[in-house]
């Protein structure tokens, strides 16, 4: 079991919320997501540290039942499923929420079951201790980078080959000239990745369990 | 608008899972599969083109808030999958089951109408079945191909070690040296020298630098 892939974290939340209560909030998502309202979620930008995130909200009804033997859900809530990747530790990710954006947290979990507000901190860690669920398998394409990084490698490729195109008969001084250029447009892109630090005792616990594993398997090469 | 993000797809799925018998618990089988998965560039999700980042977990119950609110149950425990990925979801479904068909039968084995299964066609609707639409799909990334995605970040890696480097050469040096970086790196040709899925450390022939000798 693992929340912890690389420099990304997966934060699963189940939240229950009244039915007339879930209409309200789908409107509400829906509205968020219209170029009026966009600003809504101008806090999630900033916050550069999420991958990607979703919210579902699912009705009794929407629950899948694929067949006949299977017994229909019975419950009356509406349940919040949110979903998130996001780079650090789970502290300074719900922390930077309350923080930055606690009129944006509770404009999306305001109407939820027992919500107790996006401050003050110590009710919000709790809510969101109890009702979060850990994951079983997490996967990562790449470990090494936060998504800054990932955004920042899109700029960096773009102007890397347009610096290339520009430079091809270039004479070494206007080479140079345009390389620092280059260099002082993208600064902000030129880092050096590394593995990520570990963060909690559940990633120290995985990274036991790999050398483990490493050592074992390296033992049976020698063999 | 839901699901998608740009060319970002996220889908999440709900997938029932067979009631327990005397004892025998699907979810709990289920579980320990997942558990048992290898992790990073071993998982089998590494060989699932197009997959940013996905997780499995199961569901067995939905969570009691306490006095005034209901309690209320489950009937079915549901394996979760959510996964982020680029392109369209039945390419992306096809794909799996292509890739990974011995994986996902392990993994849904327990769920109920997956034994219906038998090729891409059939998981796809299947699939369909389990899926639940997103209310909000937040993309705070890229939406460009995974081989895309990859190579920009192998590139900005050397990039950086080639700037660190060549800090303080004559504009002659410094030009012969970014000649050879591209001539090894190959910026434009996404076949070429790159990061590969779920790779949590570098390998010394990522390097640029220890190509050096070979491209002179």
């Amino acid at each position: 079991m693992s929340n912890i892939a690389g420099k990304s974290y997966a934060m699963n939340v189940i939240t229950p919320i009244k039915w007339y209560m879930a209409w309200l909030n789908r409107l509400i998502f829906w509205a968020a997501q219209l170029p009026l309202f966009k600003s809504k979620l101008t806090g999630l930008i900033t916050l550069s540290l999420i991958h990607y995130a979703r919210w579902a909200i699912v009705r009794p009804a929407a629950f899948p039942r694929l067949d006949p033997s299977q017994p229909r859900e019975t419950i009356k809530y509406h349940y919040m499923f949110f979903f998130s990747n996001f780079n650090g530790s789970w502290a300074q990710y719900v922390d930077s929420f309350h923080m930055a954006i606690p009129s944006g947290l509770n404009l999306f979990w305001e109407r939820n079951v027992k919500y107790p507000g996006s401050v003050p901190l110590q009710p919000f860690h709790s809510y969101i201790t109890y009702n979060q669920i850990w994951t079983n398998h997490y996967y990562n394409a790449y470990p090494l980078a936060a998504s800054n990084d990932v955004k920042a490698a899109k700029t960096l490729k773009a102007a890397l080959l347009d610096f290339i195109a520009k430079t091809q008969n270039a004479t070494p001084e206007d080479f140079k000239k345009q390389y620092e250029a280059l260099l002082n447009n993208t600064q902000s892109c030129i880092s050096l990745m590394e593995p990520t630090p570990i963060v909690s005792l559940s990633a120290q616990a995985v990274q036991d369990r790999l050398s483990a594993a490493g050592r074992k398997g390296q033992l049976g090469e020698a063999a | 608008m839901g699901n998608t993000a740009g060319k970002a797809y996220g889908l999440t799925l709900l997938c029932p899972i067979k009631a327990d018998v005397g004892g025998y618990s699907y979810g709990d089988i289920i579980r320990d599969r997942l558990e048992g998965l290898m992790l990073n560039h071993n998982s089998p999700m590494a060989k699932v083109p197009n997959t940013y980042l996905c997780r499995l977990y199961v569901l067995d119950d939905v969570f009691y808030e306490g006095y005034p609110a209901k309690e209320e149950h489950l009937k079915s425990r549901y394996l979760v999958f959510c996964t982020n990925f680029y392109g369209s979801l039945e390419t992306y479904l096809q794909e799996m089951w292509n890739k990974i068909e011995k994986d996902v039968r392990f993994l849904w084995e327990h769920c109920i109408a997956f034994d219906r299964v038998q090729n891409a066609k059939e998981f796809v609707a299947y699939i369909k079945k389990c899926q639940v639409k997103n209310t909000l799909f937040f993309n705070g990334s890229t939406d460009e191909p995974l081989a895309e995605q990859l190579k920009s970040l192998y590139l900005k890696q050397e990039f950086s070690r080639f700037v660190f480097n060549n800090h303080g050469k004559t504009a002659g040096e410094l030009q012969r040296a970014f000649r050879e970086f591209v001539a090894i790196t190959q910026p434009d040709n996404l076949a070429g020298p790159s990061w590969t899925p779920g790779m949590i450390e570098e390998s010394p022939h990522h390097n640029y630098e220890n190509h050096l000798q070979t491209a002179r």
